[in-house]
This record gives C-alpha cells, sequence and structure tokens, in this order.
C-alpha cells in the first residue's frame, strides 16, 4: 500500500524527538541516538567479482543460472541485485552445502556434454533455458534427471534467497516492512469484508 | 560481615521482575541475581536493520548454525546460550534455547497475553478428574490479571467467552485483509476468531510510546513498546534505590540455616569462575521452572538429601510445555494479485482462534480439555509460499509477486498434561560451564496431546476451505518438546505438602522463607501463553511476602 506508510527515517526522527522528550528511565540509551542501519555496509559490487568458493568457470555457471531463474526482464532481476556473489559468499560460510553445488554444477556440465557435446556453459542461452525447463516444471519432467532437479532446487532456493533479501527483491514484492506505521494499518476494504470484488492489480 | 538482604530473588524475567519491582517499591532491599549480562537495545536489537544490512542476509553464519537455529539468527546473535545446560534420557528429544541477559525471554516473547479461567483452574474437575485442580479460583486471581494488565497495557477486546475471560484492554489491532477473510470461514463453522489479547501497545500507555508496527518485534522491541521486563518493571525497581542487581551470577543452591530455612543463595561469576555467597532473610526463585527445579535439586544437605523442599519427591515432576507445531497452510485466491498490504505489523498474530473444544455444555471430543490456534499470513518478510511456486524466469517473478499477499499459515498451541513420566532429575555425570550439575530431562508428547494435534490439522483444513482458499500442507510432525519456551511445572502448588512442592501463595510447603514466582508453580501449561499469568502469581505471591516479612510471620 504505497502511501500509507510513512518514510521510515522520518518516523525514526519523529520517535527519536519524542524519545529525548519523554525522559523515560528504562533503558539507558535510545537506540535511536544511533545511526542503525545507516551506517551498515553497502551492496557494493567490484567492476569484476573475484569468487572465494567457486572457481572462475563455476561461478559463471552459477551467475548465470541466477539470471535465468530470476531474468531482468525490464524489472530488476538477479544481475541487478548481486545474487550470485551472494551465493558464492554462502556456499563458501558453509561446508556442508559446498559438496552438492560443486556436484550439480559437474552434473549440469556432463548432461549437457552428452546431449549436445558443449558445457552448460557454452550452450546458447534458449538451450540452457530449455534443459532447466524440464527440470523446473513437474510436467516436463525426464526419467534419469533426478540429481539434475535436485541440484536445480538448490541452486533456486540459494537464488530466492539471495534476491528477496536484497533492497532490490524486497521492493519488488514491496514488503511492508520497508515501512513504519503510525497506527494499526488495517485492511482497506471495509465494504468488501468477503473480498470477493477486489480489482485486479496492473503489473 | 557481609549484608543482610531482605530478599535474594533468582531471575529477571517476568517472574523474578514483577516480584524484583513489587518488593523493592514495599520498601524491601533486594539483591536479585541474573546469569547473563544486561542488554543494550542499541546495540543488540534489530533496530529496524534490514535483511540486506546483515552480512549473511539475517541466515546467520552457517558455521555457527546450531539446534536453536529456530530462535535465534544474525538478528539476536549472542544472546541465547550456546553452552551444556542440560541432557536429556533416552526417548526424550528436548529443544530448550535459554536466554540469560537480563529479562530474559521477555525481551523476544511472542506477546499473546490472555488470561486463564475457571476452566483452566478448574480443568480437573471439570474433565471428570485427571489430575488436580488449581488451589486458586479465578475470581481470586482477577484482580491480579488486571493489576497486571493496566501496568503492561494490552490490546484486545471485549468478547463474553467465559472460557477466556475479558480483561482491561488497550484499543485492538486492526483486523487484515486475510483476517476478514479467513473470519468469514470460522463464522460458517462456529469456529472462534478473534483479536488476541496482544501486550502490544496500539496507544502510548504509562511513558511507553506506542507501536510504530515495523515488525521487528520478536528480535527485541527497541523502543520498548511491548512489555518486557527492562522496559517496564526493572526502572521502577530501581528508581527505590533498594536493587542490587548482579548480572553474570548463575545461582548454585539455595543456602540453608541450621533452623531449616534458608539464609541465602550461592552463585557462581560467569566471568571469574568464583562461588560468592550472598545472605537474605528470604528467597524467590524465578529462574523458569527446569532451571529452579535444577537449583533446588542441587541444594542437597545432610537434612536435604533429595534436594531442598523435595519432602514430596516432587520437585522436578509434572513437567508440562505446549505442543506448536503448523497445522495447515495454504493460500487465499481472493488476494491473488493484490497490491501488499501492510500484513506484517505486529511480527506475528493479530488474532487467534481460542479454544472452542470441551467447552462447558458443548460436545466432548475425544481428547480432554483444549487448544488454541494462531492464524498468521499475508506479506511476510520472506516469500517462504516459494516452494509451492514451480518454474523459473519471468513466470516465477510474476507468480511470485502474484501470490505475495494470499499465503496464510496456522499454529496450535495444544497443552500437555501432567504425566509422572515428564520430569527433570539431576544429571549425576554431567556439568556445566560453571561446574554446576545439569538436568536431565525426561518428555515425551502424549496420547492427548497427539490427538489434538490431529484435531488440529483437519479443523485448520477446514478453515482453509471454508474461507475460499486452497490447502498447501500441513506440518508432518509437532515441533519437539521444549521449542514453544512455554514450560510450566516442577514445583506446583497445592494444599497438600505430600502432593505439592509450593502451597496456594508459592511459598515452599517444607521452607517457609523460599518462594518461587514463575511458571514452576502451574498445575498444567492450558491453551494460553504463561506470561501473563506468571506476573499475575508473582505480584500475587510477592505481596504475600511483603506481609509476611511485615507481621513477622518469617
Amino acid at each position: 500500500m504505497a502511501g500509507q506508510g510513512l518514510e521510515r527515517r522520518e518516523v525514526l526522527r519523529i520517535l527519536a524527538i519524542a524519545a529525548g522528550a519523554s525522559g523515560y528511565p528504562g533503558f539507558h540509551r535510545w537506540a535511536f541516538a544511533c545511526a542503525h542501519g545507516e551506517s551498515a555496509p553497502l551492496q557494493v559490487r567490484p567492476a569484476r567479482y573475484a569468487p572465494r568458493f567457486f572457481s572462475a568457470e563455476e561461478y559463471a555457471t552459477v551467475e548465470r543460472l541466477a539470471e535465468l531463474i530470476l531474468p531482468s526482464d525490464g524489472s530488476p532481476g538477479a544481475r541487478e541485485a548481486g545474487v550470485s556473489e551472494f551465493i558464492d559468499f554462502m556456499v563458501a560460510s558453509d561446508p556442508g552445502v559446498q559438496y552438492r553445488f560443486r556436484y550439480g554444477l559437474t552434473w549440469l556440465d556432463a548432461h549437457a556434454e552428452r546431449d549436445q557435446g558443449k558445457t552448460f556453459r557454452e550452450l546458447a542461452r534458449e538451450q540452457q533455458s530449455e534443459l532447466l525447463g524440464h527440470l523446473a516444471y513437474r510436467d516436463r519432467h525426464r526419467a534419469g534427471e533426478e540429481e539434475g532437479r535436485e541440484f536445480f532446487r538448490l541452486v533456486r532456493e540459494y537464488t530466492l534467497m539471495g534476491f528477496y533479501t536484497s533492497r532490490i527483491g524486497l521492493e519488488q514484492l514491496d514488503y511492508p516492512g520497508l515501512r513504519i506505521y503510525g497506527e494499526s494499518p488495517g485492511c482497506p476494504h471495509p465494504g468488501d469484508p468477503e473480498h470477493r470484488n477486489l480489482k485486479a492489480s496492473k503489473g | 560481615m557481609a549484608k543482610t538482604y531482605d530478599v535474594i530473588v533468582v531471575g529477571t524475567g517476568a517472574g523474578g521482575g514483577m516480584a524484583i519491582k513489587t518488593l523493592c517499591e514495599a520498601g524491601l532491599t533486594v539483591c536479585a541475581l541474573n546469569s547473563g549480562r544486561r542488554l543494550d537495545p542499541a546495540k543488540d536489537f534489530r533496530n529496524h536493520r534490514q535483511p540486506y544490512d546483515m552480512t549473511y542476509r539475517g541466515f546467520g553464519d552457517p558455521r555457527k548454525r546450531d539446534r536453536y537455529y529456530h530462535i535465534e539468527n544474525e538478528y539476536s546473535d549472542g544472546v541465547w546460550e550456546h553452552g551444556i545446560t542440560y541432557t536429556t534420557a533416552p526417548g526424550t528429544s528436548w529443544e530448550w534455547p535459554r536466554c540469560h541477559a537480563v529479562g530474559g525471554k521477555t525481551n523476544f516473547w511472542g506477546r499473546s497475553a490472555a488470561r486463564m479461567g475457571e476452566i483452566d483452574f478448574k480443568a480437573a474437575s471439570l474433565d471428570g478428574g485427571y489430575d488436580s485442580d488449581w488451589p486458586v479460583a479465578y475470581a481470586e486471581i482477577a484482580p491480579f490479571y488486571s493489576r497486571v494488565e493496566r501496568q503492561i497495557g494490552v490490546a484486545s477486546t471485549v468478547q463474553n467467552r467465559p472460557s477466556n475471560p475479558d480483561g482491561e484492554y488497550l484499543p485492538p489491532m486492526k483486523l487484515r485483509c486475510l483476517d476478514h477473510i479467513l473470519k468469514g470461514g470460522c463464522d460458517k463453522l462456529g469456529v472462534p476468531y478473534l483479536p488476541d489479547r496482544l501486550a502490544q501497545l496500539t496507544v502510548a500507555h504509562e511513558g511507553h510510546p506506542p507501536c510504530h508496527y515495523c515488525g521487528n518485534c520478536t528480535e527485541g522491541c527497541d523502543t520498548g513498546s511491548f512489555f518486557s521486563t527492562p522496559w517496564f518493571l526493572l526502572p521502577a525497581a530501581e528508581k527505590t534505590g533498594r536493587l542490587e542487581l548482579r548480572t553474570n551470577a548463575v545461582a548454585r543452591s539455595v543456602l540453608v540455616d541450621e533452623r531449616g530455612r534458608t539464609r541465602g543463595v550461592a552463585y557462581v561469576d560467569r566471568e571469574t569462575k568464583q562461588e560468592t555467597e550472598v545472605q537474605a532473610r528470604a528467597v524467590v526463585i524465578a529462574a523458569s521452572c527446569v532451571e529452579s527445579a535444577r537449583i533446588l535439586l542441587n541444594s542437597r544437605t545432610r537434612e536435604w538429601p533429595n534436594g531442598l523442599a523435595n519432602s514430596s519427591g516432587q520437585v522436578g515432576r509434572n513437567l508440562c510445555d505446549h505442543l506448536y507445531g503448523t497445522t495447515g497452510y495454504g493460500y487465499l485466491p481472493q488476494l491473488l494479485g493484490q497490491p501488499s498490504f501492510p500484513d506484517n505489523v505486529s511480527a506475528s498474530q493479530v488474532v487467534w482462534m481460542p479454544r472452542w473444544q470441551n467447552l462447558p455444555g458443548g460436545p466432548r471430543e475425544k481428547f480432554v480439555r483444549g487448544y488454541s490456534i494462531y492464524p498468521t499470513g499475508g506479506c511476510g518478510e520472506y516469500p517462504w509460499y516459494e516452494k509451492e511456486i514451480e518454474g523459473l524466469g519471468s513466470q516465477l517473478k510474476r507468480d511470485l509477486k502474484r501470490y505475495y499477499p494470499s499465503p496464510v499459515s496456522f499454529y496450535c498451541q495444544i497443552p500437555s498434561l501432567p504425566r509422572s513420566t515428564n520430569y527433570v532429575e539431576i544429571d549425576p555425570e554431567v556439568k556445566d560451564v560453571y561446574g554446576i550439575p545439569v538436568v536431565r530431562v525426561h518428555f515425551q508428547w502424549g496420547p492427548n496431546e497427539l490427538l489434538m494435534w490431529e484435531h488440529a490439522k483437519q479443523a485448520t483444513a477446514q478453515v482453509i476451505k471454508a474461507s475460499g482458499g486452497d490447502v498447501w500442507g500441513a506440518g508432518k510432525e509437532p515441533n519437539t518438546p521444549g521449542w514453544s519456551l512455554h514450560e510450566t511445572g516442577t514445583l506446583r502448588m497445592g494444599d497438600d505438602p505430600k502432593r505439592f512442592v509450593t502451597n496456594r501463595f508459592g511459598q515452599t510447603h517444607d521452607v517457609p522463607n523460599l518462594f518461587a514466582c514463575d511458571a514452576s508453580v502451574f498445575l498444567g501449561c492450558s491453551d494460553k501463553t504463561t506470561t501473563l499469568s506468571i506476573l499475575a502469581f508473582s505480584l500475587r505471591t510477592s505481596e504475600y511476602l511483603v506481609e509476611q516479612l511485615r507481621t513477622g510471620a518469617l
């Protein structure tokens, strides 16, 4: 509900003034006295990212997979949100998942070579998309690709994790927690409690 | 000679906090022992950080993830205990995260604050004699509930259901779109769907600013807009000048004199590992019920070979907990494709479905007593429903956005029945890092609670369907025992010293100047949360203790 919520920064400012005025003898320091959030590191994207876990070839494949799962198609996708960097960082931090990623990437290349004589990375984008489509949609599943489907689930999960925890991703969902509210925000359709006649949203 | 305080209070959670405030304001000197440090809301609470402000986006460092992953993450890193605090008997799974910071779990609690009613205090009589009634009637505790509600601020409505007595309430949270739809379904089925009793300030209250609906409650509130001990109780106690709060003081045992009365508490300093004794005329233990039992069981002397105040053999017995679990989840097609709604504002429940089974005069179920359900849903912090949406590419992006306002999920709050097989004892072999023997937990869900779990899953599916929604699934198993952090029992109250550890005022039958002010005195856990009742019973016990000291009865 754009417009319903106040700008977060503005609310924090108002609350900080209220806090100072009340002189409330609770915790010794009001949280708003410090710049929480604002001093946190920005998502800096270096021109050329040096992966921590993946080899350069593996990383290129991960980057492509993330872009195929959440493409930049008029609205921002995995690329704009730096999802492949997030995946590399998380996998580098998690020995428990490293083998599954490495095995899955190997499976993709071996599978592409067997069928098309090229590694996954060397395929045309449409061919890559076609291959993933068989892993992604139940009615297109093929026998003998169970391991591939398992890897696709894994890489999709990490892609969504990276995207929908980025500011870009949360803005795309219009996550209401990006705003703060002056009063308890309720349902905006008082005339239609059953919500049978809502207008379809554009986009 | 060392100072002798009027009272030592062990623990600063809901029960300890209320005792500390009440005793200090009555003019008594209090030494409060807390096993952890003070929190600084500016540093230790989430403070409106978004996932992208954190290194691991709130998922936490995978190398540090332990069994408490469900409760500890990057937002509350370093607040929960990681050392060994208990062991389990063969066949027992018990998941029991400990928060040792000042204020304990009140810093992060779920804020649901319903009163228990006569249906809970007289549960044994009403359901045909299983176990025992409480020694306290609703009419006796009701004034204490009112005083607590006025202090902490609870938002709700008058609902006129005797099984959920009404209290004194601030304006309720407003119903969201998904609430209106689910309420329609519940109305068809005759299932109540009502504003929860929520200890979250919808208006400014007693000097505390109102909620700003950021949705970060379970990581600590930096404006103190919901009840916690550090925000609501300790400042008043500290203002009296009669409170000495010792942090990082891990209570080892309660000390007794030659007359069989307590004279103080021995504790170990968390950092130096040095043991210290502190003296007082009376001791209140409120360390949360398993810890409280542990302290008494570890207070062995020649006179008390089985633990202090344990002539009944009931210390540590009758441990209960709420069975939690996802009873169902799905989505409401009415909301597909709608713009996002501010649904995440209270972080969890705005509403609840209070117990509607086995009410007096109503139909009887296959189980005794009853349970509640909390519905949640809508536009949340993370699109967890992605597992239900297949595919990739632009279609996936559109689908995830389209479904964003529509998911709903339900979790149950099912009381376990007191049973002789659910208890804690001291593990003869294992000590914690402070050299204090830990408890060994014996606990399993019983048939009554598992019947309720099945009932709740069926009821949830019916509610989703009656609301026009589609069911995606339900939890296969209930959560591990201990998960809800609503344990009760171990020092239960009753008039018979042979069967109960404490009397109706929370005073131990065996040691007259030793009191318990946490959920350890509860007979059972009912379908309501524990915190409000802990506060009310602690207030009552503390005032009784003040009176006993004043009249010289102690």
